[in-house]
């Protein structure tokens, strides 16, 4: 009589959980990556850009005068 | 100035603080990349009863977290050496400045014409007016044209000190027997903010800097003023 015994293949729990999670791991911080660059730093220099655009120094430093903070210009 | 419960920098005034601002954007979000990275593998390996005790090798993976971070390490160094290079850039400089540090306040010089120099003193609290700021206003402040490239050469009497003004991006060490160079460019008129940093005695934390950028007109008549 031939008895075959039929190994049960061993279920890969612990691989198969981490694949879904490391792919999960990498999407999630590269979402926290992008999300701060397009949250914070893109419109942190679109702030300096459109501060910058229309800016007049001259302007600025008369109302600056006006409220008497210098010393040099009474 | 710094003000109450302040997160980040203060607002830039010069080219060179607002490229370091938006460098700091792009290495906190690399920072913030690999702690929630991090932080997602440790919640990982503590919500799991599975285990694996065969590992052998893993060079895979070893060759991954090696390539990585040092892409990494290039994406942060690459601005980075592009910001140092661009302070040191030529930029002929119209005025040079030269102050000293003492303990316990400064000292500045403007010899390009005439010998002009005087101390800066912070004032003491009891001294201040309504709406002035405790430890950081001075006597005389150091008026300096706007939009125009000045050179400061920093030098101490005594012990080490460092002039630094936050919205600049500026911060030297005045270190006796030695010249410190450090060029300025402020690009809105105002008046802006530093302290002393570099420990140097029990007066340390009151001797305040304050820059007073003006237009040029009114810088010449006030160094006339000053003669």
């Amino acid at each position: 009589v031939q008895c075959i015994i039929l190994h049960p293949h061993p279920p890969r729990l612990l691989a198969k959980r981490l694949r879904f999670h490391i792919v999960g791991a990498f999407a999630v911080s590269l979402g926290v990556a992008a999300f701060l660059k397009f949250a914070v730093a893109k419109p942190g220099k679109k702030a300096y850009a459109d501060f910058y655009r229309n800016y007049d120094s001259m302007k600025d430093f008369e109302k600056m005068k006006k409220a008497g903070i210098f010393q040099s210009a009474k | 100035m710094a003000y109450p419960f302040q997160l980040g920098f203060q607002d830039a005034t010069s080219p060179i603080m607002e490229e370091l601002l938006h460098f700091h954007d792009h290495t906190l979000m690399i920072v913030f990349l690999i702690s929630s990275l991090v932080l997602y593998i440790i919640s990982l390996m503590l919500t799991t009863k599975l285990t694996h005790t065969s590992t052998m090798d893993a060079q895979e993976v070893e060759t991954i977290w090696t390539i990585l971070p040092a892409i990494i390490l290039i994406l942060i160094a690459l601005p980075s050496l592009r910001i140092l290079y661009m302070m040191d850039e030529i930029n002929s400089p119209s005025l040079t400045v030269k102050t000293m540090g003492h303990q316990w306040y400064w000292s500045y010089e403007y010899t390009d014409y005439e010998d002009l120099s005087f101390d800066s003193y912070m004032i003491p609290t009891q001294e201040l007016k309504p709406g002035e700021l405790r430890l950081l206003e001075v006597d005389n402040r150091v008026v300096l044209p706007m939009e125009v490239t000045i050179r400061m050469l920093i030098s101490s009497e005594d012990v080490l000190h460092s002039w630094a003004v936050p919205s600049l991006g500026l911060k030297t060490d005045a270190i006796p027997g030695r010249l410190n160079q450090t060029t300025l460019m402020g690009t809105r008129p105002g008046l802006y903010y530093g302290q002393c940093s570099e420990i140097c005695g029990s007066n340390h934390s009151f001797m305040p800097i304050v820059l007073e950028l003006v237009p040029l007109s009114y810088f010449e008549k006030w160094s006339v003023f000053m003669l």
